[in-house]
């Protein structure tokens, strides 16, 4: 069975470019476009890797990766963090708040998928 | 002492005066005219000496007065030939002023007008510089949400450029990757402007905190070195790295550092088309100096300052066509200034430049920071 991101992005195109990217090597994509919504989708989906952007509507890309480690049985699921760029310092928000690794935008697809397949090899 | 405000004259400022007047003068700012001496020195402009108020048939308060003022004395003061407030004496007796007492009062009265415009003066200044200030701020923040606002875009069109470039759509014809290649070389330029102005602009808003932790200098500059060795390869450039084995251990901001020194040695491969570039490191003093040297054309010492400045350079067509943003070197100064270092150029034109910057071994506070 083929392993399932759950991708929590408000931008259309950037949607588009992980939809295009994560299905071309076989992945299964899902999306949640708030960050409410992708705590929400990540209880109900259990996904295999959840890819985080930061700034998103109603609820933050740090909360909702604190809310989805602070769940006993979610907190397994590796999460990697969208930054925007790293001088804003929002890579020690990302750690502080728990992920499991960050890519700081843009990012390129390609280092992107390796990121994703040192968790999901 | 009364001020000017418009065209009234306002008591601000007593000594040894009866309760019952500070109240009543508070209480009626004075327009010129002849009812009071306040109202004549506003009207005539001029030294007002009257022995005997009570004896002054224009004098409108006579007969109210319980405790009555006898002799009264009133003194222009004036900034230029603008008349900015009264001075006013008074005795409950009548004794008139002696001409020298009154010299003393007109004096007094020219340097007080001094002093209070010294300090309106320096109330204006500073109320200009916190308005300057406040402007500054509203600019960097401008920029920081502006350059976020032009990176999302931008990261679409590399992102989409880059899948096609990698045959996620199917094969893309040679000609196509060409284009390509081209959308994403000038895509990461603008990126890098853009990245450059998001730096200066939270420096200047003082919203860039540096994350202190120890590292090893000599694990930073090998990094940079291997990040940079393809591009002076490329340039068939002989890049040498020398560290001594024994550097104590430094503490700051790894990743600012290994930034400033990624700058450093970018423009000396950049700039450089034959010789070598060396980047060294010694520790001294409490300090560790880190250099890079170049054999390039070297920085004439007109534009050696200017460098450092925002989207300057070197002002030669030399420079111009090697392109750049001009932020970087302004960005690495505030850097190396924000570790309480220092970061400054030896050249000549014709032979070379080196670029030095010091840091203390050990940064515990971000200067500029309690």
């Amino acid at each position: 069975m083929s392993k399932r991101i759950l991708v929590v992005e408000d931008q259309e195109d950037n949607r588009q470019i992980l939809r295009d990217l994560l299905g071309s090597v076989g992945y299964e994509m899902t999306e949640a476009w708030d960050g409410e919504a992708g705590v929400a989708a990540a209880k109900e989906q259990r996904p295999d890797l959840i890819l985080m952007d930061i700034q998103l509507p109603l609820m933050d890309g740090y909360e909702a990766t604190r809310r989805i480690k602070a769940d006993p049985e979610l907190k397994k699921i590796p999460i990697i963090v969208v930054t925007s760029y790293a001088l804003s310092g929002d890579d020690g928000k990302a750690q502080a708040a728990g992920c499991d690794a960050y890519v700081t935008k843009p990012y390129s697809p390609r280092q992107l998928l390796a990121k994703i397949k040192e968790f999901l090899p | 002492m009364f001020r000017r405000d418009g065209d009234s004259y306002h008591g601000v400022a007593f000594y040894n005066t009866s309760p019952k007047i500070i109240d009543f003068v508070k209480r009626h700012p004075i327009k010129p005219g002849r009812h009071t001496i306040t109202a004549r020195v506003a009207l005539e402009r001029r030294t007002i000496h009257v022995a005997d108020l009570q004896a002054d048939p224009e004098y409108k308060y006579v007969r109210r007065d319980v405790d009555p003022i006898r002799t009264e004395l009133g003194v222009p003061m004036f900034r230029g030939n603008d008349l900015v407030g009264v001075n006013m004496l008074y005795k409950l007796v009548v004794q008139p002023f002696t001409d020298k007492q009154i010299e003393l009062v007109t004096t007094f009265a020219d340097q007080a007008v001094i002093a209070i415009e010294n300090v309106r003066l320096f109330e204006e200044i500073q109320e200009k510089s916190r308005q300057v200030e406040e402007a500054s701020k509203h600019k960097s923040q401008f920029l920081a949400n502006m350059s976020h606002e032009l990176r999302t875009p931008l990261n679409a069109i590399l992102g989409y450029a880059e899948l096609v470039l990698d045959g996620i759509y199917g094969d893309a014809p040679e000609k196509m990757r060409n284009v390509l290649e081209r959308i994403q070389t000038n895509g990461k330029h603008l990126l890098g402007l853009i990245n450059d102005v998001l730096d200066l602009s939270k420096i200047e808003a003082g919203q860039l905190v540096l994350s202190l932790n120890d590292y090893s200098i000599k694990d930073m500059m090998q990094g940079v070195y291997v990040a940079v060795e393809p591009l002076a390869g490329n340039k068939k450039l002989n890049f040498k790295l020398e560290v001594p084995p024994d550097l104590p251990a430094a503490r700051g901001d790894e990743r600012r550092l290994s930034q400033v020194l990624l700058n450093l040695v970018g423009n000396a491969i950049k700039f450089t088309d034959t010789g070598g570039v060396a980047m060294k490191a010694s520790a001294a003093n409490g300090s560790y100096t880190v250099a890079v040297a170049d054999t390039g054309p070297g920085i004439a010492e007109a534009d050696q300052a200017k460098i450092f400045e925002e989207f300057q350079q070197s002002d030669s067509t030399h420079t111009k066509a090697k392109g750049g943003t001009g932020l970087g070197l302004a960005i690495a100064k505030r850097i190396v200034e924000m570790h309480g270092g220092r970061l400054w150029v030896e050249s000549a034109l014709g032979s070379g430049s080196t670029f030095f910057f010091t840091v203390p071994l050990r940064v515990e506070h971000q200067a500029g920071k309690a």
